[in-house]
């Protein structure tokens, strides 16, 4: 029996699934290059964003451009984000595979 | 708590949704821009001087041809890589990347039998002009190969190569067909000059000047979650 209580509902979100996807599939994204890809508004980014680094999914860096000396925020997952995205996908694959006819 | 047919519905979009974002996120340009622009500039110079050396009746010999736009590509290429490990290494990535590993296995393949077979017909007298035609087809089909994860300015550049080539290989086998006169080293030097010298720098122009978009929006957001 699948245990749904394991899915989590953090990651379930659709905006919230995509950050995660992007970030476990290569870090750091810079909130430029993640809000491009998205097509997200700043707000909605950012708050989502917010959400998973409060879960402690997301880490969060500030740092300076060398080239321009501009102020550069980056975006990477953490190991806790890593595995909590594993067994999201883990749990999704076994939703799908009970749904099929034995 | 039952699987309810909306459940897997969604658990399938999420599935979906995860895929197409970690096939999207994986893009890599096997092509840079400093390289297309000093390999076009580089192609645009050589179709020039041969030209201008046929108009004085000094006509390149197939092998001084061969010898020309080999050197052309293996300093752009030279440079191209040089300059792809450099970007991965300011991003704090391996010198060789998954991306350029995947690129060197989509484009090496085309590019050599384009090679071998261009180069044979150029080499040996064969035809200048179908080897120059050869060329200009497998050089489109090794960017198409990187279809899958190219940024669409690659895609585009493409493209370009692949209708080039095939129209001008129409023309050049009912021109045969006719019995007009046979494409010689001219017609050769323009379609390369014209491919590899024209839109390698209008493929560099339109990257350089995306990039300085880009980088005006990335000051503006980048600061915002401060």
């Amino acid at each position: 029996m699948i245990d749904f209580s394991q899915l989590d509902r953090v990651i379930h979100e659709k905006g919230r699934l995509s950050i995660m996807t992007l970030l476990a599939a290569r870090s750091p994204w810079s909130f430029q290059d993640l809000k491009s890809e998205l097509d997200m508004s700043d707000g909605n980014l950012i708050s989502h964003l917010r959400t998973l680094a409060k879960e402690g999914y997301v880490r969060e860096d500030k740092t300076t451009a060398l080239d321009s000396e501009r102020p550069r925020t980056t975006y990477e997952i953490t190991s806790a984000g890593r595995s909590a995205f594993k067994g999201y996908i883990k749990v999704l694959e076994a939703i799908v595979k009970h749904s099929k006819p034995q | 708590m039952p699987t309810t047919p909306s459940l897997q519905a969604t658990a399938l979009d999420h599935l979906r949704v995860i895929r197409t974002l970690m096939e999207r996120s994986n893009i890599y340009r096997a092509v840079s821009a400093p390289a297309a622009l000093i390999g076009g500039l580089l192609s645009l110079g050589v179709a020039i001087y041969g030209i201008s050396q046929n108009i004085l009746s000094k006509r390149f010999s197939n092998h001084v041809f061969f010898y020309a736009w080999l050197g052309v590509l293996v300093i752009t290429s030279i440079i191209n890589l040089f300059l792809l490990m450099r970007e991965s290494g300011s991003k704090g990535q391996p010198t060789i990347t998954d991306g350029l590993r995947m690129a060197l296995r989509a484009i090496v393949p085309p590019m050599l039998t384009g090679g071998v077979l261009g180069g044979s017909m150029i080499w040996f007298g064969y035809d200048i002009a179908l080897g120059a035609i050869v060329w200009v087809l497998c050089y489109g089909m090794a960017l198409q190969a990187t279809v899958s994860f190219a940024p669409r300015s690659i895609i585009l550049l493409a493209r370009a190569f692949l209708i080039t080539g095939q129209v001008l290989a129409i023309i050049f086998f009912v021109q045969i067909h006719q019995g007009l006169s046979k494409w010689k080293e001219d017609e050769a030097l323009i379609t390369l000059g014209l491919t590899f010298g024209l839109y390698h720098i209008v493929y560099a122009i339109a990257i350089f000047c995306t990039k300085r978009v880009n980088s005006d929006l990335s000051a503006e957001n980048d600061a915002k979650p401060e």
